[in-house]
């Protein structure tokens, strides 16, 4: 954690956790509010460096990747936070129009 | 003494005497989800739709199905990861339903739910969270075992903790116990839920190789009861030495518990899922091309190109057709010796599959 400062109460309560020794229980946590803790780039790069390895055509892994809450940074968390995004599209291929960006609720 | 032939009269004239009634063969159906409530069973021979179920309240998600080998009710899990519905694969009915959240205590079940082979007990891990005024509380992990009898408003029958990391339930073939898949391989004790045993997949001590990276969420152990997942590792490593990237097939026999890692293959392709045939030597693998692996020599025996990517692939009983599902709205029907495609089905509507996982019943 060194060279790190927290900017809020979050970060420092992580610290403490470091202090107390207890780093691994944080690293360990499997779901944030039911989203996967998945740290691994995704949609941008594939384990080789290239693209050749993402899921082809995207639409094939648009769902399988909001329906777990996969990476909620780059496909909208259908799990928790926007259960209708997909509402009445049931098919990416064929749908993809309908599929709207979303931005945080007030 | 005339009885007998009395009865061979009356059963004459039912069934012709002399011969025992006959039974239709068996078939395999694939089981599959899709959106928004989908529950397809599909007539593997004739690539056709048998059933098209609609689970009530799926809330637009259908994941995880668990069933028994009978085939007689699936248990998919719906609503996001919150509940679990029990479908009678004859009649369509939702014959149990648990909805794990109660109050302010969100639970989801991320991928984490099996039945036990004689088809009465569920076994769901479950990942709870307080949800207060002002923060979520992420509470500790625990196992929850229902009663399938349970009905529509199933609570579990006991709860016991569980560890961190738990993606894939596997109860074992005694019915006993059960694999729990995640950081490591645990094996927990049914009715008491003691830890029996803790093995690999982040301790699996093999020298010279990394940590393994593992994405197992397809809980199929059909038809060879020996469930199976690709890990993939840096092999040689270390001072200088790039090393290099190897895939492996893990493979879990549910009956003995047996757990073996074989490397085939330098790393160049991604694999999802994978599943065990019953022809001696051979493992399939699928995502953006189907792979053959040979498990004798422990090679790669052939791959081909797909037309889009699946995650799941499954097989025959017999192990002489290779089933590909998941992602989007087609099955696809591949040779297992050329690897050719023999046929593609749409589902009706073409809904998407998503994550659903595809099994493969025989009734």
């Amino acid at each position: 954690m060194n060279g790190f400062k927290p900017t809020n109460k979050k970060a420092e309560l992580l610290l403490d956790a470091a202090d107390q020794g207890h780093v691994k229980e944080v690293v360990a946590m499997e779901s944030v509010a039911g989203c996967a803790t998945t740290f691994d780039p995704g949609w941008e790069v594939d384990p080789f460096g290239g693209v050749a390895s993402l899921c082809q055509p995207m639409e094939a892994d648009l769902y399988g990747c909001s329906d777990p809450c996969w990476w909620p940074a780059q496909v909208p968390d259908t799990l928790t936070t926007y259960p209708n995004w997909d509402a009445g599209s049931a098919s990416a291929w064929n749908d993809w129009r309908e599929l709207d960006a979303v931005f945080p609720k007030k | 003494m005339n009885r007998p032939l009395i009865l061979c009269g009356l059963a004459l004239a039912l069934l012709g005497c002399g011969s025992a009634p006959t039974r239709a063969p068996l078939r395999d159906y694939i089981l599959t989800g899709a959106k928004p409530d989908h529950l397809f069973v599909i007539d593997a021979a004739s690539r056709s739709v048998a059933s098209d179920f609609r689970i009530p309240e799926a809330n637009g998600w259908v994941g995880s199905i668990a069933t028994t080998a009978d085939g007689k009710v699936a248990y998919v899990l719906v609503n996001r990861m919150e509940s679990i519905a029990g479908i009678d694969l004859t009649t369509g009915k939702q014959v149990f339903r648990a909805d794990l959240s109660q109050g302010n205590e969100r639970v989801k079940s991320f991928f984490g739910i099996n039945v036990t082979p004689d088809g009465k007990q569920l076994i769901v891990y479950e990942l709870p969270t307080l949800l207060e005024l002002n923060e979520y509380k992420v509470q500790e992990p625990r196992f929850a075992i229902f009663d399938t009898s349970a009905g529509l408003a199933a609570k579990p029958v006991r709860q016991f903790p569980a560890p961190r990391r738990v993606h894939m339930i596997l109860p074992k073939k005694d019915g006993l116990s059960f694999f729990a898949l995640g950081f490591q391989l645990y094996e927990f004790d049914l009715a008491s839920g003691k830890l029996l045993q803790e093995r690999g997949v982040r301790d699996w001590n093999r020298p010279d190789y990394s940590l393994p990276d593992v994405l197992a969420f397809w809980p199929v152990s059909e038809p060879t009861g020996v469930f199976s997942t690709p890990t993939y590792s840096m092999h040689g490593a270390g001072e200088g030495k790039p090393g290099v990237q190897r895939t492996s097939l893990m493979t879990l026999d549910l009956g003995s518990g047996a757990l073996s890692y074989q490397d085939f293959e330098d790393t160049v392709a991604l694999i999802f899922s994978t599943a065990i045939s019953p022809v001696k030597g051979q493992a399939f693998g699928v995502y953006t091309q189907l792979t053959k692996i040979d498990t004798v020599k422990g090679v790669l025996a052939d791959r081909v190109d797909l037309a889009h990517t699946f995650y799941t692939v499954n097989l025959s009983s017999d192990g002489k057709e290779v089933f590909l599902g998941g992602t989007t709205c087609d099955i696809a029907f591949y040779d297992p010796d050329t690897l050719k495609q023999r046929a593609n089905m749409k589902l009706p509507g073409c809904p998407d599959q998503s994550i659903s996982t595809m099994r493969v019943i025989r009734r």
